[in-house]
């Protein structure tokens, strides 16, 4: 392992995965979009983590390019989520995908 | 390399990605200069020079092999026949706008369209992860918001439910790729290839995680839900793209990753759960597309079988197996996108015409139509004399010339169920309808009908000439 970084990789490794599961279970049980847009977001950025402790450990600033890589396209995900929840839920009183029914499954 | 890291040979590489994100600007200029009904013709015109343009400037570099832009994108055989494909679906797309959509969104939806498309070109010539995700999420993003461009509700409904199932689905892919960040310790997809990282479990979970995020986008069983709701949501040329080009982009970085990428003495064992859900794809996109009521969700169902059995050409990662994939891949795209430019024709000024009751006594009506939906619907259930007969005999050929008996088994059994399907809308266009009066106004777009013609040509054209490329081994440096 050629870098060195402040606490071993493990632990980052177990923090960024408890993140992800966080969000995917944000994903799988919340029924606001919005909410579900944001456990998407922490999905990501526990990816994000896990490229920077990487690019640490082996001295690659790959990783780093990456990360920021994967910032830009959030944002932009993120740009074009919101249009889409606000042109779905415009005529809704409230915002929930159990309302958003009309195709079966 | 310090100086100046690009030489022209890099960007070579991506005209024909560059041209088509130019022409998607050129359509939105057109846009703002053209006036009153002239408008519709130049927005497609534009559009379907520049893919023209695209497709030989990319057919160009056929015979070469590089790597550019330090290994992030590969131009080669592979990567041209890849592009090519894709091209040709986003024509074929283009061409429907004349038959189907609204005027308000038509420059805007062309644009997206083509974006998207770009994004399904880097996808095939992605030699590291980076250009993967860029790839991918460019296809995706153009699709969301092209989903949602229609005056519909389950149009914008089936957007939000793309956006959020595509996103988890990319997350899961990200996160595997941060994985093999960590394994490997570069991003380059060559630096897989060393045995030793096979033994890491950051890779073994990585790949699990890689192949859900594939899995998603090429609809495989269990990650298949999205597909028949987002298909009969979108508009019509968006679902007859989609259903094409995010298949074969996605198909491309697995091939790229199956062949190119696995340590060999591992790809059987690491492979074999991909070639399970191929099966039970064949199975359950066959037994769901008998109970549809809808000609979206029919063909959504119907592809999601269709890229089963492409993917039992793989097993087994042969060389031959790969070009019977790719020919099956083309034969699907002529077929499938012939259907879709028949629904076109069905559809009025306010109705898309995929109601499969709409087809009851077509074959009465309108003959022409009919023949060619009865043709293309045969193509796909594997009838000679098409491209999809020639297709499937390859492919079974491959898959037990492999060692993979069984999955041929499955794929012969998918097919005996998917001809239940067809049969059922065969009879239906030829049944005698008595009550129903005729049409009001028959759509006739000519350049539908010249898609539905090209189409049907090439499905009865490569049954003859079986073109299998030659020249398509996925290289990663």
């Amino acid at each position: 392992m050629p870098g060195t970084l402040p606490v071993a990789i493990e632990n980052y490794i177990a923090l960024s995965a408890v993140i992800f599961f966080v969000g995917v279970a944000g994903v799988m049980l919340r029924r606001n979009p919005l909410i579900m847009l944001m456990s998407i977001e922490l999905m990501w950025n526990a990816a994000n983590l896990l490229f920077l402790a990487f690019s640490k450990m082996w001295l690659n600033n790959a990783g780093h390019v990456f990360a920021f890589l994967v910032i830009t396209v959030a944002a932009a995900e993120a740009a074009i989520g919101l249009a889409i929840v606000v042109t779905v839920f415009r005529s809704a009183k409230h915002v929930d995908v159990d309302e958003v029914n009309l195709l079966k499954g | 390399m310090i100086a100046n890291p690009y030489n022209s040979l890099d960007w070579n590489a991506v005209i024909p990605l560059l041209v088509v994100s130019v022409t998607a600007l050129a359509v939105l200029f057109a846009d703002l200069v053209a006036r009153g009904g002239v408008k519709r013709v130049v927005c497609i015109a534009i559009g379907l020079a520049g893919l023209a343009v695209a497709a030989v400037l990319c057919a160009k570099s056929y015979g070469q092999s590089y790597s550019s832009f330090g290994g992030g994108f590969i131009m080669g055989g592979f990567t041209v026949v890849f592009e090519e494909l894709i091209v040709l679906s986003a024509i074929f797309s283009v061409a429907l706008y004349s038959a189907v959509g609204e005027a308000r969104h038509l420059a805007g939806s062309i644009a997206l369209l083509l974006w998207s498309a770009a994004g399904a070109m880097l996808m095939a010539g992605a030699g590291n992860l980076m250009t993967i995700f860029l790839g991918l999420e460019l296809l995706s993003l153009a699709l969301y918001c092209l989903c949602g461009m229609s005056r519909r509700t389950t149009a914008r409904e089936s957007a939000l439910k793309y956006l959020i199932l595509s996103s988890t689905a990319s997350g899961f892919m990200l996160y595997g790729m941060a994985l093999f960040f960590g394994a490997t310790g570069s991003v380059s997809l060559a630096a897989l290839a060393n045995p030793a990282t096979a033994a890491s479990p950051l890779f073994l979970v990585g790949t699990a995680l890689f192949f859900i995020g594939i899995a998603f986008k090429l609809s495989l069983v269990p990650f298949h839900v999205w597909t028949p709701d987002v298909y009969e949501g979108a508009p019509l040329p968006v679902t007859a793209f989609m259903s094409v080009a995010t298949k074969a982009g996605a198909l491309a970085v697995l091939v790229r990753f199956a062949y190119a990428t696995l340590p060999s003495i591992h790809v059987r064992e690491i492979l074999l759960p991909l070639y399970v859900v191929a099966a039970i794809s064949m199975l359950v996109g066959n037994l769901a597309a008998l109970a549809q009521t809808d000609m979206k969700r029919l063909l959504a169902y119907s592809g999601i079988a269709q890229i089963g059995y492409i993917l039992v050409a793989l097993a087994g990662t042969t060389a031959l197996g790969l070009r019977y994939a790719v020919f099956y891949l083309a034969a699907y795209l002529f077929m499938n996108l012939g259907a879709f430019a028949v629904v076109a024709l069905m559809s009025t000024e306010n109705e898309e015409g995929s109601r499969i009751a709409a087809f009851h006594g077509l074959g009465w009506r309108r003959p022409w139509l009919a023949a060619a939906m009865a043709f293309f619907l045969l193509g796909l259930a594997g009838f000679p004399p098409t491209a999809g007969f020639i297709g499937k005999v390859l492919i079974l050929a491959s898959a037990v010339g492999a060692g993979y008996a069984w999955l041929a088994g499955f794929l012969i059994l998918g097919t005996a169920i998917s001809l239940y399907v067809y049969f059922k809308i065969l009879r239906l266009m030829y049944e005698r309808d008595q009550q129903r009066a005729a049409p009001v106004v028959e759509n006739s777009s000519a350049l539908a009908w010249v898609s539905v013609g090209v189409c049907a040509i090439v499905t009865v054209a490569l049954t003859f000439y079986p073109l299998v490329p030659s020249n398509i081994i996925p290289l990663v440096k």
